[in-house]
């Protein structure tokens, strides 16, 4: 039964995880479920997230950096 | 002959930006260098394999991000070992209680977009990067900034998939920590 609810490092490790290839569809439903429950693992989520998308643009930012 | 001296000029309009490239992800001017010098010998002698097919650019890039992989292995510093797993964080400071529960919960960021236009944003967050310790912060950028696949990732450096993921969490722990402490938790955010 303990297995039916993740912890906040569980559901916050599946987030980063699904950033790398796709859930399974039991993992998605518990960390769905987490995530309606919690604002913390939901921040992070978007977090992680948006630094992705900050990463991807450092090559243009090295660039606009100056000549 | 005139071809290859345009090409060679063309190489040297781009040795600035390389160079930055290559310092913001091996932290040493000196092996900066080497490695834009590597990229660019070998630019020169490939150059036929070029034939205008992509931007110069991104061809030289693509070139140099191999040169520092390369480097980052040969000095054997700062690999990821491959015996991490999940249960045994060596880093002393963790994320999370026995239970599992956030030490420091994330607080929301707000619209956190408006800060990409922020210079000092962009040094706070490369100072975020240079901060993590070496063996995620390689790891970390060659997925997230220089947009290698998991699988060219785990290739290179001998590492199993499982352990990538690790990495990959600790890191975005870390910098999502560094950037909430250095950025987004102070009057900037």
């Amino acid at each position: 039964m303990g297995k039916l609810m993740y912890s906040c490092e569980q559901a916050a490790q599946l987030s980063s995880r699904a950033m790398e290839q796709p859930l399974g569809p039991w993992e998605r439903m518990l960390l769905s479920a987490h995530l309606m429950m919690c604002r913390r693992c939901t921040s992070f989520t978007r977090q992680i997230a948006f630094l992705r998308r900050v990463s991807r643009k450092i090559p243009e930012a090295l660039d606009e950096d100056g000549n | 002959m005139g071809d290859e001296d345009d090409l060679a000029q063309s190489l040297e309009a781009h040795r600035k930006y390389l160079q930055r490239y290559a310092l913001f992800h091996l932290h040493d001017t000196a092996l900066a260098e080497d490695a834009v010098q590597d990229t660019l010998i070998a630019a020169l002698a490939q150059s036929r394999r070029f034939e205008g097919r992509s931007q110069l650019r991104t061809w030289l890039t693509a070139i140099l991000k191999h040169k520092i992989v390369d480097m980052v292995r040969k000095r054997g510093r700062g690999l990821p070992a491959n015996t991490l797993s999940l249960n045994d964080d060596d880093s002393g400071d963790a994320s999370f209680t026995s239970k599992g529960a956030w030490i420091d919960p994330p607080a929301d960021w707000g619209l956190p977009d408006a800060a990409l236009e922020s210079q000092q944003f962009w040094r706070v967050y490369q100072e975020c990067c240079r901060l993590m310790p070496q063996r995620y912060g390689l790891v970390y950028s060659m997925r997230e900034v220089m947009d290698l696949s998991s699988e060219e990732i785990c290739k290179k450096l001998d590492i199993s998939t499982s352990n990538l993921h690790v990495i990959l969490f600790r890191a975005r722990l870390r910098l999502r920590a560094c950037m909430t402490k250095n950025w987004f938790g102070t009057d900037h955010g």
